[in-house]
């Protein structure tokens, strides 16, 4: 709690970025802000000093040459070598196996499979190698700099202060040496989509020392997930790295995992587990085929029977390896609040053998996103997303929490965005929107119910497809359309909560979105003739981040340039209609 | 028939641009037709459906060229204030959009071939959302001009960080 308690709020709007050039601080539309709330237990502090450093989303390299001083040049940690000699052993190992042990037959089907992981395998250690010997970095007192590159030569140098995150990840082989991957951003996210600079890999000790002395000092950028895979790096020496200084947000619960393996991905999962086992039982001479055939009387079952026996067969192993990946990638996952040198910000540490860290700034936090899928609504599980500038909202980095009760999700968000109480924007009551919305839905699933079933109608007359396909399938399209209409209307709703615009919407994946007004970048008014019959408009509200765009699908429409008003704080009153503008 | 309570931006377009719109709409027709006609020449055998298809795109497609210019330049308005652009477009989806002078990121004008043939030009208003750019189509190269320079002078002034 200390450093929580010590750090002031932070400047949650207009910081963040200048694009030309004016005053960072001064966002006319800005909300007052942020409430200090029980909640967190933050400090009311006086917003802070902006920071000498000049907030440009582009800090990619120097602005001017780094001076050539003394500074010496670290090579990565040489530990790699190892980590690539093993990786060659292993990804031959299959092939010594299979050929020296159990004696399998070399021929074609086996031997291209076995020779492709193992060049595949030598392949990724010459390439390490190669960057091992190429490469050098270094910290002088301005730049972080790297040099890498064979043949194309590379010298990449940031400005220090404009580093604004460190953070480390393992696969396995790297944790069994003790080296860590290093991602340093720069917050040039939202025009690269990578990293400005990636060490991989350094020894641990480095990564903390790297980390350390770019973000100032107080975490180790690596503390919580050497907490976690201490034992199996051997050494736990480390492993009591203040976790007071950061705000403990949520933990994993482990009942959670339930909530993540049911998904269309256990299908594919499946398939290609199956079809993994598949190819490296044959490669050892099993016959799975004759294996298959044995387990049952297939002919007596029948079709339908093997075929549910397939699915059934299908979609267990589909949800026990999501469940194994769910358990591997989130164990030990903490979400915490830390101070850095710009700033709070959100981190996140995770992984089981291959561990992660990602940090967040949260000068650039916006707003959240609280999706709800269609059969998850009704046991109250949702997903929760930040909206953040500078992460694509498919990027790992803006999903903050797994799948995870609803109530849970609220409230993290709620402390994320501290917010908390009747102002909560997620909590808050959302008005309705008109009859009319759900006329025009269930207009749309009569419409598509009777095209689709015309076209069927058509083919059957014409070709030899069954009457019975269209006659069935109209009325189920209809039913199911209309489900789909009423469950779309009922999710749609807006409303203002504080400093947030809050709009959702959604039939089959309900979505609540909360935006800070003061990052609202335009509006965006819609009418088709349809929607003006029936009364209607949508309004989209656009900002720079997240998904760029949130809707207010179907509000009515002599409420729509009031919305659109109130969204843009009031930059809308030019241009409304003088006999509209008191309506509320 | 409920309309949005907004009013209409100030300034109409050149009717120039009417042109410009007919000959999009007839290069799409063309592309579109294109499949059909191309399998209809080839594939034998497709011949009593592509046919039919082809007649059909390219009847829409003349209709669309025929009615939807003048529709979209009845509706097309734009003006700029000291605080906003304000742009109104579409045709059978009205679409109004507003964007603050405090968040624009760039005001570029462009002419395409076509467009300087017709003797216009198209102003863009991007700001730092990915949800698209606002344009004026269909504007005097000269008013295109004075309205960017316009635009830029207020924005240099304008404090505001764009996102």
């Amino acid at each position: 709690m200390t450093a929580d308690g010590t750090a002031p709020p932070p400047p949650r709007d207009g910081t963040a970025a200048s694009a030309h050039g004016a005053a960072p601080e001064a966002d006319h539309a800005g909300p007052p802000p942020p409430a200090d709330d029980a909640g967190t237990g933050t400090g009311s502090g006086p917003p802070p000093a902006v920071t000498g450093a000049p907030r440009d989303d582009a800090p990619e390299t120097a602005d001017a040459p780094p001076p050539d001083d003394r500074t010496p040049w670290h090579r990565l940690d040489g530990r790699m070598i190892g980590a690539d000699a093993l990786r060659v052993l292993l990804s031959m190992a299959p092939a010594a196996v299979a050929l020296l042990v159990v004696g399998v037959d070399p021929d074609a089907g086996v031997v291209w499979p076995l020779a492709i992981l193992a060049a595949w395998g030598t392949f990724k250690a010459a390439r390490n190698t190669i960057r091992w010997i190429t490469t050098r970095y270094r910290l002088t007192d301005a730049y972080l700099e790297r040099r890498t590159g064979l043949f194309v030569r590379t010298h990449r140098s940031i400005r220090r202060e404009r580093v604004r995150s460190v953070d480390g990840e393992a696969r396995l082989l790297q944790r069994l040496f003790g080296l860590r991957r290093v991602k340093v951003g720069a917050g040039q996210m939202n025009t690269a989509m990578e990293s400005a600079l990636v060490l991989d890999a350094v020894s641990r000790g480095a990564a903390r020392d790297l980390h350390a002395r770019l973000l100032g000092g107080q975490g180790a950028p690596t503390a919580a997930a050497e907490a976690a895979d201490g034992a199996m790096d051997g050494a736990a020496a480390d492993g009591t790295a203040s976790p007071s200084e950061a705000l403990l947000l949520s933990r994993l619960r482990p009942w959670w995992v339930l909530y993540n393996c049911f998904s269309v991905w256990g299908v594919l999962t499946a398939l290609g587990l199956a079809w993994g086992a598949w190819v490296t039982l044959g490669m050892f001479g099993f016959d799975s085929y004759a294996w298959l055939r044995g387990l049952a009387d297939w002919g007596s079952i029948g079709v339908p029977g093997t075929v549910a026996a397939a699915v059934l067969a299908t979609w267990a192993v589909g949800v026990a390896g999501l469940a194994v990946n769910f358990a591997t990638t989130y164990a030990h996952f903490r979400l915490e609040r830390t101070t850095g040198e710009h700033g709070d910000v959100l981190r996140t540490t995770q992984g089981l053998f291959r561990t992660q860290e990602i940090n967040r700034d949260e000068n650039r936090l916006r707003g959240a996103t609280l999706s709800e899928p269609l059969l998850w609504r009704w046991l109250r599980v949702a997903d929760p997303l930040i909206i953040t500038t500078g992460l694509s909202m498919w990027s790992a980095a803006s999903s903050v929490l797994p799948r995870c009760p609803r109530g849970h999700a609220q409230r993290v968000l709620a402390r994320i965005l501290r917010t908390a109480g009747d102002d909560d924007p997620l909590r808050a009551p959302l008005r309705r929107h008109p009859a009319g919305a759900l006329r025009r839905r269930l207009v749309w699933a009569a419409a598509v119910a009777a095209g689709s079933t015309a076209v069927l109608a058509w083919i059957a007359a014409t070709t030899a497809m069954p009457h019975p396909v269209w006659w069935i399938s109209g009325p189920v399209l209809l039913l199911v359309g209309s489900g789909l209409a009423v469950a779309g209307y009922r999710s749609l709703g807006h409303t203002f909560a504080g400093p947030y615009v809050v709009v959702r919407s959604g039939a089959v994946t309900r979505a609540t979105s909360v935006l800070r007004t003061g990052a609202v970048s335009g509006v965006r008014v819609r009418q088709s003739l349809f929607q003006r019959r029936l009364g209607l408009a949508t309004v989209t509200v656009s900002t720079a981040a997240g998904f760029g765009g949130y809707e207010a699908v179907d509000l009515a429409a002599p409420h729509a340039a009031e919305f659109a008003d109130r969204a843009l704080s009031g930059g809308l009153a030019a241009f409304r209609e003088p006999a509209a503008a008191p309506e509320r | 028939m409920t309309s949005i309570s907004l009013r209409p931006p100030r300034h109409r377009v050149q009717p120039r641009v009417v042109a410009w719109w007919t000959l999009r709409a007839l290069c799409g027709t063309a592309l579109a037709v294109a499949g059909p006609l191309a399998a209809w020449f080839i594939w034998e055998s497709s011949r009593t459906w592509t046919g039919p298809v082809a007649v059909a795109i390219l009847a829409l497609g003349l209709l669309y060229a025929a009615v939807v210019p003048y529709w979209r330049y009845a509706v097309h308005r734009w003006e700029t204030t000291d605080d906003a652009v304000f742009v109104a477009a579409g045709w059978f989806v009205r679409d109004w959009r507003i964007a603050p002078i405090s968040r624009i990121q760039t005001v570029d004008t462009t002419r395409g071939p076509i467009e300087q043939l017709l003797g216009i030009a198209t102003l863009v208003v991007t700001t730092a959302s990915a949800n698209g750019a606002v344009y004026v189509r269909g504007l005097a190269p000269d008013t295109a001009r004075a309205a960017a320079e316009a635009l830029a002078e207020i924005t240099r002034g304008t404090p505001g960080d764009a996102t």
